[in-house]
């Protein structure tokens, strides 16, 4: 041996690794709460004026002015020209970025753009700045003022609720039970899930209301994932038994998979709610009336049925009522 | 702070986890790379060639595609490990690569003749590495062995993502309950300090321990001493 003999050129092997097309995805930070199946179309089609979505936004109230100037936060959302939203852009069916230059698509991106318009006026929906948020980062992003608010599949919980205001709830999700479908009748609600493996996403509420529902639930069995795709894996390749999540992307999941089967009803309400500072008092109400305003309209309607609409069966449900909070 | 202390087990747990994670992955990385290392320097072509295939395409996969490979697409192929050792098995493979990487640089920084008079009296391949070589190379080694450390014990944190739990992945369930980012991950990163600190006094140690005549004070700020020396001048 040796240790300086010329050595055999080097090969590039690097194209090897290069050519694994694997993880560019799931590379990305963890979205918030459930990103939905890629079908290929609806709420990923882009906006734009004469399709659905375009028209939902399109159709949205505007404040007055006096409106806007009774409320300091707004009022400074205007002389800032744009609203910053905290969230993220990779949920498939809540907000999802686009690729084709448009602006993101998605309820909670509709909810963004529909209260930019509100505050902004008529091309509103176009100013708005996205900064992405994770679940580590929602409320510390919002309360030391880097975003406005935060529209970001946020379940409304009393923990937060010390940190943050919130307005809303916008949004009733539902904690459901996704199973194979060879075992969907052996399994219909929360407690038929013991001593089973059970999975969840790791930023979601499922692990609480997994503690909550499951009666003599074992810690050690709760596995947690950081997105839908990795979730729906473990279930197929039998590592979980169970996956428990937000009903609309699981439902989701079956459409787009008969080899996975949502079960029964769900089991927890999850109010998803609007994130925003507690230095703004008036901020919430302001923005409660806004849910109002787009839930009369017939606006919020229009904008599930674009959205979640394409990933769930059966019509819209009844809009929850803008400031009950849970608590 | 309540945080902290209603969940003082499940934090213990997760700091269990991420040792055992560390430690398995490094040792056996250690076990791998000087195998592969030894292969990199060995007279047989296919062993050269097998070698640096392995070290270019593990060096080259992130970690993180690394574990979701191991977890999510092995399974497909009949191969289902627990995800622990899914863990223990992506931190082996990538840190194994960094490993032999540095155990051939050291062993490059033996000089030539060393390995030749070697030769000369009679040792083999084998014989050669084990006297002569690699006891030289060790000492070099070690601040780069321990770098690769650090890059296991961070690395370990990326086993939060296929449902180890681990201490980072117990800060991220913990905040989603209490709402406590900042708080939580202070502990998680404080943790990760105290391993990297501790694994790079060790090597500190270990680096003058072995250091020619054992002599403590060697490798120790020699250029400091030698800068007072130049201010008493």
């Amino acid at each position: 041996m040796t240790p300086s003999t010329s050595r055999p050129g080097r090969r590039a092997v690097v194209a090897a690794a290069a050519a694994l097309p694997f993880g560019a995805a799931l590379a990305a930070c963890s979205s918030d709460t459930g990103s939905g199946p890629d079908l290929g179309g609806g709420a990923s089609d882009g906006g734009g004026e004469g399709t659905p979505y375009g028209d939902a936004i399109a159709s949205g109230p505007l404040a007055s002015e006096d409106a806007v100037a009774a409320s300091a936060w707004a009022t400074a959302i205007k002389d800032n020209g744009k609203l910053v939203r905290g969230g993220t852009l990779a949920n498939q069916v809540f907000s999802l970025a686009s690729t084709t230059g448009e602006d993101p698509t998605g309820f909670d991106a509709g909810i963004t753009q529909l209260l930019s318009r509100y505050i902004l006026g008529e091309d509103g929906a176009e100013k708005v700045e996205y900064i992405d948020t994770t679940v580590e980062t929602r409320e510390t992003m919002v309360e030391n003022g880097t975003v406005d608010c935060v529209i970001a599949t946020y379940s409304i919980t009393p923990e937060r609720l010390e940190v943050i205001d919130f307005a809303g709830p916008y949004y009733l999700s539902g904690t459901a039970i996704q199973v194979r479908t060879e075992d969907k009748d052996s399994i219909s609600g929360p407690e038929d899930l013991t001593g089973l493996e059970l999975v969840t996403q790791a930023n979601s509420t499922g692990i609480q209301a997994i503690e909550e529902n499951v009666p003599d639930h074992d810690p050690d069995k709760v596995q947690t994932l950081p997105d839908n795709e990795s979730c729906v894996a473990a279930l197929k390749q039998g590592r979980s038994d169970a996956y428990v999540l937000d009903q609309g992307v699981l439902l989701g999941n079956s459409k787009a998979d008969p080899d996975v089967t949502v079960v029964g009803e769900p089991f927890v309400d999850d109010p998803y709610g609007i994130g925003l500072s507690t230095e703004h008092e008036d901020a919430a109400d302001f923005v409660n009336t806004f849910l109002q305003e787009i839930i009369d309209s017939g606006t919020w309607e229009a904008l599930w049925t674009a959205t979640v609409g394409e990933v769930v069966d059966g019509e819209a449900p009844e809009p929850p009522t803008p400031g009950d909070l849970p608590v | 702070m309540e945080a902290i202390a209603e969940n003082t087990p499940l934090l213990l747990q997760g700091i269990a986890y991420t040792v055992a994670l560390t430690l398995l992955g490094y040792v056996l990385a250690l076990v791998v790379g000087t195998a592969l290392a030894v292969c990199r320097v060995s007279p047989i072509p296919p062993l050269r060639w097998a070698a640096t295939v392995y070290v270019e395409i593990f060096r080259n996969i992130p970690l993180l595609s690394l574990l979701i490979l191991i977890s999510f697409g092995l399974p497909d192929v009949g191969l289902r490990l627990p995800y622990f050792w899914c863990g223990v098995l992506g931190l082996t493979l990538s840190s194994a690569a960094f490993v032999c990487e540095n155990v051939r640089s050291g062993i490059n920084t033996v000089p030539v003749g060393h390995a030749e008079a070697a030769r000369s009296i009679g040792l083999g391949f084998f014989g050669t590495l084990r006297y002569v070589v690699l006891p030289q190379a060790f000492r070099t080694m070690i601040q780069p062995l321990v770098n690769v450390f650090i890059g296991t014990v961070i690395g370990s944190a990326l086993c939060s993502a296929i449902a180890v739990s681990e201490i980072t992945w117990v800060t991220q369930t913990l905040n989603i309950q209490y709402a406590q980012a900042v708080l939580m991950f202070l502990v998680a990163g404080a943790v990760y300090l105290g391993m990297s600190l501790g694994g790079a006094a060790l090597g500190g140690a270990l680096e003058r321990a072995v250091s020619p005549g054992g002599d403590s004070e060697r490798g120790r700020d020699r250029k400091a001493l030698d800068v007072t020396a130049g201010a008493q001048a």
